[in-house]
């Protein structure tokens, strides 16, 4: 007999929010690309060649969506660039100075310009600029010229120097400046001086880095890098390799309410709060609970309800690994029997059969011991059906593998075209955005207090399951049984079904949340 | 060969020879200009008057846009410095500036030795005692002092 403390055997983190990776539900996905600046110009530029703006459904913001932009390089740049030259006619500065307090201000705007115009001059120098100081320029034929690092002299060096005073010869400037880039440094790079507090600042590094274009790029680079990660309303795609950057404007405070999910050009669809795939309809706060709690219990749980039981007096975790029925629990020295739990003294002799299932006793034993293993079961229950349907979601990407053999081989048995098989892929497509929600329509689930709002809840949940399992059903075994024309009639239908449960769902839940229709518990 | 390492290292040894800072002396091996010997004098009225202390430092070619590395050969018992003689000055991490130069690194130090920072402590025994027990600090580090001059 052991006694086993319950964060005993063995931990592992389920394979957590692979669900939507990839996921391109025909539903969301044209929306994604639509709210971007740069194309809205053109979008509406088509006025001029004779077409009338389509306000389409796809214009009209589900409750469930929110507003975003998605940003390339150029983008992000020309974002920066509109911000700047908004503010420099208002504080009247140097662009190169602008640039600077809007970068050392985190892009807040409101609270720079209220600082700016109390004490125009501490609000520059304290962001390392000089007010009035000239542009930089290269310089040379200065006699008294001495570079502070290389101490080369002379009226035949070039040399720059910034408002602090120190100047520096062109090679030791660009070498240093190269350093600080490589590092990932950009507009935060300083003065070379000892204890200088002075910024470089875009002009002069331009200036500086004229011959060096790779460094250029890098040091625009940095720039822009930081510009989306001092601003809150953007991030970058979380995507390997994606160069994108999401603009966003639901504040944190909403994030409790609102599921702010964005949908990037690479095709990725991802939570801006928490940068997490996409968990519709689950609020971040929620599901970093939950992730913590599968993180810490899941496996051990798993195993502690399928070998150990608990002593009925002292909830000591117990594991039988030999001998007979008679139980003496180390911890509080509790004698039971294993079979019915009850206390030992009832049993007599009947050391090796245990026969008394319905006495009292025993009974009062089992449900102290069902009331501390009920939470776990509880827990259990939307925990396997939360990693059920990711590991649905994963199979359902494999479908669509099989799903293009399918695909190719309708066209040869039948007379349809490309065309006209596409129905098959907009259904695992719909497929794989149900198994992401459903899966974490358990994690809210299991966080709802019992009571009537979350019992209709459940009944979208379930009508999405169903109808989200019969199309599965389907989509893996199109023709049998059926002619081809049937199968598509019937999986297009299906499709138009589910999607139908699968916008109720995520209308309700984005709605309950805003209403606080649900209680949250621990 | 010359590089602007080793062109520089010239020029601050010729400045540490021509305008030497008082209680510092240093000189690169006969043999690599990129290795330096140096000596601090124990600064006065301090428990470290008396001590020559000395140290190592070691430049490579990204000097002087990276600090060299610095470290004491002689045993030091200071709360900046660690039991390999190394030491955690700002100036030598992030504070560096490409216009230290040798003499700049040395005064450096050897105002660290009269003035040391408790709160980021290399050697935690030498920052308690300078913080809680003066007097034994001040016997641990004059052990040193007599130590330097074997």
């Amino acid at each position: 007999m052991e006694d086993l403390g319950s964060d005993s055997g063995v931990q592992s983190q389920p394979d957590k929010g692979k669900g939507t990776a990839d996921d391109e539900d025909g539903a969301t996905q044209d929306y994604g690309d639509t709210y971007d600046f740069d194309d809205d110009d053109e979008f509406f530029g088509m006025d001029d060649s004779g077409f009338e703006p389509v306000v389409s459904s796809r214009d009209q913001r589900k409750p469930w969506e929110v507003e975003y932009h998605v940003h390339d390089a150029h983008g992000l740049h020309d974002k920066q660039e509109a911000m700047i030259n908004r503010l420099v006619p208002v504080l009247s500065v140097s662009k190169d100075i602008t640039t600077i307090l809007l970068r050392n201000s985190q892009w807040k705007e409101e609270s720079l310009v209220e600082r700016y115009l109390s004490d125009p001059d501490k609000t520059i120098r304290d962001a390392g600029m000089f007010p009035n100081a000239p542009a930089p320029e290269l310089k040379t034929g200065n006699e008294d010229f001495t570079c502070e690092i290389c101490y080369c002299d002379g009226p035949e060096e070039v040399y720059l120097g910034l408002g602090c005073g120190h100047a520096f010869c062109t090679d030791c400037y660009v070498t240093y400046l190269t350093g600080k880039v490589l590092e990932g440094m950009s507009w935060r790079i300083r003065c070379p001086g000892a204890k200088c507090k002075a910024l470089v600042g875009e002009q002069a590094a331009r200036l500086l880095l004229a011959n060096e274009p790779k460094i250029l790029e890098r040091y625009e680079d940095n720039l822009t890098r930081s510009f989306v990660n001092d601003l809150d309303s953007f991030t970058w795609c979380p995507a390997p390799n994606c160069e994108y950057g999401i603009e966003c404007h639901v504040p944190k405070s909403a994030w409790a309410t609102i599921v702010p999910t964005v949908h990037c050009r690479c095709g990725k669809a991802f939570c801006f709060g928490c940068n997490m795939d996409d968990h519709m309809p689950a609020p971040c706060f929620l599901v970093e609970k939950w992730l913590q709690k599968c993180k810490d219990d899941s496996e051990t749980s798993n195993w502690l309800k399928a070998n150990t039981k608990e002593c009925t007096k002292c909830k000591a975790t117990i594991e039988k690994n030999g001998g007979c029925n008679h139980m003496t629990c180390r911890k509080c020295a509790h004698e039971f029997c294993w079979v019915c739990m009850g206390p030992w003294t009832e049993h007599q002799q009947a050391y090796y059969q245990c026969n008394r299932y319905n006495e009292d006793s025993s009974k009062n034993a089992r449900d102290s011991i069902s009331k501390s293993r009920a939470l776990l079961e509880r827990y259990l229950h939307y925990y396997s059906r939360f990693s059920n349907h990711e590991r649905s979601a994963k199979l359902a990407r494999r479908l669509l593998t099989t799903t293009e053999t399918n695909m190719e081989q309708m066209q040869r048995n039948s007379s349809m075209s490309w065309i006209e098989v596409q129905f098959l892929s907009a259904a695992v497509d719909m497929l794989s955005a149900c198994r992401a929600t459903l899966k974490w329509s358990y994690v809210l689930a299991y966080y709802m207090e019992s009571d009537n709002q979350k019992l209709i809840f459940e009944n979208n949940q379930s009508d999405l399951e169903m109808a989200t399992e019969t199309l599965n059903e389907l989509v893996e075994n199109p023709v049998h049984e059926r002619t081809i024309e049937e199968a598509k009639r019937l999986i297009i239908d299906k499709t138009q079904y589910v999607k139908t449960r699968w916008e109720t769902l995520l209308r309700d839940t984005a709605q309950g949340l805003q209403e606080n229709r649900w209680k949250f518990q621990d | 060969m010359s590089t602007p390492t080793r062109r520089r290292l010239m020029r601050d040894f010729k400045r540490l020879q021509s305008d030497p800072p008082g209680g510092i002396s240093g000189a690169p091996c006969p043999d690599n200009i990129m290795v330096w010997n140096a000596v601090i004098f124990g600064p006065a009225d301090t428990p470290f008057e008396d001590g020559t202390f000395k140290l190592v430092l070691t430049f490579d070619e990204t000097y002087p846009n990276k600090p060299p590395t610095v470290r004491f050969a002689s045993k030091m018992f200071h709360p900046n410095v660690y039991a390999n003689g190394e030491l955690c000055l700002d100036i030598l991490q992030n504070r560096w500036s490409p216009t230290y130069d040798v003499a700049a690194i040395l005064t450096s130090i050897q105002s660290l030795l009269h003035d040391p920072n408790p709160n980021s402590p290399a050697n935690a025994e030498a920052a308690s005692l300078y913080r809680e027990n003066r007097k034994e600090y001040v016997r641990r580090v004059r052990e040193t002092v007599e130590s330097s001059w074997e």
